[in-house]
């Protein structure tokens, strides 16, 4: 129907697609493919923050709670899960205060740039059920791309912030980027390898494969499954990435305060929180994608499995900060340095020789 | 034989009395004062120093506890309280009286470190000046203050306006010129600061180049309040605000052992079993919260180990509310005993207990699990705030920081009192000298006091119900021998807490003086810091375990 839509596909439909049919939008060539693209985007924009509504306010505590032998919210709402509202309404009613000598714009620019270059990377995310907003063939460079685009924002907001414990922060975010981000890359280049392309789709479909049966249940060809050691170190490198336990150094409350988020108030404080969380599911986004074979399960529809699987990451980075120590900033880029990096080297490595070998 | 020959190395000099110390200082001794707990030298004010050196180097002198400093209508007075960390009730105090008129005398920062901050205190709230002290600044009041509040002269009506230019601006010195370094203010408000406390670090990129405590936020005049109060009834409660972390019950027996061997009262047996069992309860609690924020410290604001930690210094803390009527502010300690006797039915009270100490071992596997066998603590916190012992003693620390740095000293062996020499218990040391070491100590402490509830537990329920006498006869009201003087301590949450009493002859003291532990641990900071990373010199605050309410008393 609209055969110059999606040049680079072969038989899966994205979202705009679907909704350009469902719509009835096609007569209006490409103004309705337009409306259908902007309303696909939006749909898939709300639902990820609405993860992030549940995770941030109410999730997060409950799992916490959970962590620490306490209750946590409990009194808004069944399982206190109005205090999303409550908190909705309380944090955007604040005060914005604005600092002294802060360095505008950069300073209103940076906590919109945290949040949209994390949203911008949904944009590539099968993420099942037909919900699949874009699939280039530089799918998963894209969508590195963007998430490390975050890290501009948080050396804006630290060095804008004329405040030297942000500054200290978005120091830190910098050092710890470089370290983290090549092995990051390096590890999904061995997943490449396997699957042979860049486009999220297709990485999907190569997973779909089966591995193994046993007693009668197929495991399918997970890259998790494949090679547990490239699984282990993009974890480990997404812990980095998103910022989280042991490796939250660039904020490090107890340590320098808050971070490059010190001087954040009242909306731009939401909008840095909400690209936290939105950067914590899309790096869970990308784990499920390259590792956990996308939106792929048993009997549930695609867009459940995934958000089952988004929602394990998150669930995990939460025991982290439970459970571990903070590693010092030093010490941080050293494990990248000189142990992720060598490590995710030498499994490309091997995954080379591996493909070579059988292929 | 080497035994021997190891014998006479270590006590060197020990062997010296009164008479010995006198012909060891020769002249600068003007006169000899008799105190309750050591015998006093009056020395000349231009021989501190060498007075000093030589009860240190020669006499085996080297722990100054404290300096007391104080003023009588004729003269200023600051007294030197030297003990030995190698045998704590060898004590010695050396006064250095000075002229009404010109207050000065020389410093001993120069042959102990500590003195630096205590001499600061004395100027500050008295008025002496010290020669060739490198920094005499006020330290607990503003610097702009009018007067000195416990010097006689001191106009309690004057107004303390001041306009705001001559307050020192604390963002002054945030200078922002070329400099290499970057100057932080580290507080007074900051997460992991521990109260009101403000450090000033000059940084080198991430790693701290100097840094400076400035003290005195939570400053209450406690030293004053006490010298207002009747020793019968009205200072008992203060103590609990001092180290207000749960510790009440041993800072009040700070007092209450000052106060009763100044006195001569007696303290039935029964009482002080109670007294040792309380207060080792209390040491658990403090010693679980100390943990608990340490692990915030290191491992950032949501670890499960500080909520487990709370949870389970809430069990001491109903224990003792059972006990006391009180969680924080017990005020249960009296002169001559304790307020009541235990609360009834005993055994639901004593099975509270040993529920506890049943579930304590278990709790303390599953702390070393969650933090000090985890890799990236250790990564943390092994070598990291090195503390060297001779710096140690020097700065006058004492307790868990003292003992982690591998000196072997505990009032409550080695100046017993209580019932501690009666109970089989160890003093824990640690020779790490860093932050892990002072943690271990703690944690490795609060089985050891575990160990003493148990005993006293033990002995409680078979005491006979006739003989359970929980304080002795005290007169209403307490007037102690005029110019009597005495300097006792007890081992308190965070190491010597020791009390200065001076009395006048009335039933008030005419100076009482606060020897801090945290006091002289923080005084420390800098020499472990400095070098460190900023996460390291959180954590070395952290592992000091200083509460500013009994550091600015």
């Amino acid at each position: 129907m609209t055969p110059t839509f999606t040049p680079l596909q072969n038989d899966a439909v994205l979202l705009p697609e679907r909704l350009v049919d469902l719509l009835g939008l096609g007569e209006f060539g490409v103004a309705g493919e337009v409306v259908a693209a902007f309303l696909g985007a939006f749909l898939v924009a709300n639902l990820m923050m609405a993860m992030t509504g549940v995770a941030g306010p109410w999730a997060k505590r409950k799992i916490t709670a959970a962590f620490t032998d306490r209750i946590a919210v409990n009194r808004v709402g069944p399982f206190g899960l109005l205090i999303i509202v409550a908190d909705a309404v309380r944090l955007l009613s604040k005060e914005l205060i604005i600092p002294d000598g802060v360095d505008r714009p950069a300073w209103d620019l940076a906590p919109i740039l945290i949040a949209s270059t994390a949203l911008l990377g949904f944009a590539v995310i099968p993420m099942g059920s037909g919900i699949h907003l874009a699939d280039p063939e530089v799918g998963l460079v894209f969508v590195f791309a963007v998430a490390s685009m975050t890290s501009v924002g948080l050396v804006m907001a630290g060095y804008a912030s004329n405040n030297k414990y942000s500054f200290l922060g978005g120091m830190r975010a910098v050092a710890q980027n470089l370290a983290y981000e090549i092995p990051l890359i390096v590890v999904a280049v061995s997943v490449v390898i396997f699957a042979g392309t860049l486009q999220m789709s297709e990485i999907v479909a190569a997973q779909a494969e089966p591995l193994l049966v046993i007693a009668g249940v197929t495991i399918p060809a997970w890259y998790a499954f494949v090679n547990p050691f490239a699984f282990v170190l993009f974890v480990a490198a997404n812990m980095m990435e998103i910022g989280r336990n042991p490796f939250d150094t660039p904020e490090a409350p107890t340590e320098i305060v808050a971070g490059y988020q010190t001087e954040y108030s009242s909306v731009y404080f939401v909008l840095v929180f909400l690209g936290e969380f939105l950067h914590i599911f899309l790096g869970g986004a990308i784990i499920a994608t390259l590792f956990l074979g996308g939106p792929a399960g048993p009997v549930l529809p695609g867009i459940v499995w995934f958000l089952i699987k988004i929602w394990a990451v998150f669930l995990f980075t939460q025991w982290l900060r439970s459970a571990l120590p903070r590693f010092r900033i030093d010490q941080l880029i050293e494990v990248g340095w000189k142990g992720l990096l060598v490590l995710s080297f030498a499994n490309l490595i091997l995954t080379a020789i591996i493909v070579g070998v059988i292929a | 034989m080497s035994a021997d020959e190891e014998l006479v190395e270590t006590t060197v000099g020990s062997d010296l009395d009164a008479d010995g110390i006198a012909a060891l200082l020769g002249e600068a001794v003007l006169d000899r004062e008799e105190h309750l707990n050591a015998p006093g030298f009056v020395i000349r004010p231009d021989a501190v120093q060498e007075v000093l050196t030589k009860l240190r180097d020669e006499a085996g002198f080297d722990h100054l506890s404290c300096v007391t400093a104080q003023q009588y209508t004729d003269r200023y007075e600051s007294i030197y309280h030297l003990t030995s960390y190698d045998d704590r009730q060898r004590e010695v105090s050396v006064v250095v009286p000075t002229d009404p008129e010109r207050p000065v005398s020389q410093s001993a920062e120069p042959v102990f470190r500590t003195a630096d901050w205590h001499e600061r205190e004395a100027y500050d709230l008295v008025g002496i000046e010290y020669e060739g002290h490198p920094d005499l600044r006020r330290i607990l009041l503003p610097q702009t203050w009018q007067g000195h509040p416990l010097s006689l002269e001191y106009h309690q009506d004057k107004p303390q306006i001041v306009t705001l230019d001559a307050h020192k601006n604390p963002l002054e010195a945030d200078h922002r010129g070329n400099s290499e370094t970057m100057f932080l203010n580290i507080g007074p408000h900051h997460p992991a600061t521990h109260g009101v406390l403000h450090l000033k670090a000059v940084l080198d990129g991430e790693q701290v180049a100097d840094v400076e405590p400035d003290i005195g936020y939570l400053h209450r005049c406690e030293e004053q309040m006490c010298q207002a109060g009747t020793y019968r009834h009205q200072i008992m409660p203060y103590p609990d605000r001092w180290d207000y972390i749960s510790a009440g019950l041993l800072n009040e027996w700070a007092y209450a052992r000052a106060a009763e061997d100044l006195a001569d009262l007696e303290v039935p047996e029964y009482a002080q079993v109670i007294r040792t069992m309380s207060a080792e309860l209390c040491r658990i609690a403090s010693h679980l919260l100390a943990m608990g924020t340490f692990a915030l410290d290191v491992n950032g604001d949501f670890t499960a180990a500080f909520m487990y930690a709370i949870t389970d210094r809430e069990r001491v803390q109903d224990i003792l509310e059972d006990l006391t009527g009180q969680r924080m502010m017990f005020n249960y300690f009296r002169l001559g005993g304790v307020a009541w006797d235990l609360p009834e039915p005993r055994e639901e009270f004593f099975g509270k207990i040993r529920d506890f100490l049943d579930h304590l071992p278990g709790a303390a596997e599953e702390y070393h699990n969650l933090i000090t066998r985890n890799e990236v603590f250790q990564l943390r916190c092994v070598d990291t705030g090195y503390l060297s012992p001779e710096v140690a003693k020097s700065y006058g620390c004492t307790g868990a920081v003292a003992r982690a740095s591998g000196i072997d000293y505990d009032l409550r062996r080695d100046d017993p009192y209580g019932y501690y020499d009666e109970l089989d218990w160890e003093v824990i040391t640690e020779d790490g000298c860093d932050n892990y070491a002072r943690l271990l100590v703690r944690m490795r402490e609060v089985e050891q006091s575990a160990r003493i509830i148990e005993q006293c537990v033990d002995l409680l329920e078979d005491w006979p119900e006739d003989d359970r006498e929980i304080q002795s006869n005290v007169p209403r009201t307490l007037k102690p021998d005029e110019d009597a003087e005495i300097y006792r301590a007890v081992e308190g949450a965070k190491g010597e807490l020791g009390i200065y009493i001076r009395s006048d002859g009335t039933d008030k003291p005419a100076r009482f003086k606060i020897r801090s532990p945290c006091f002289s641990n923080l005084q420390a900071l800098p020499a472990i810091a400095e070098g460190e990373y900023i996460p390291d010199l959180i954590a070395a605050l952290g592992s000091l375990d200083i509460v500013l309410g009994e550091v600015d008393r």
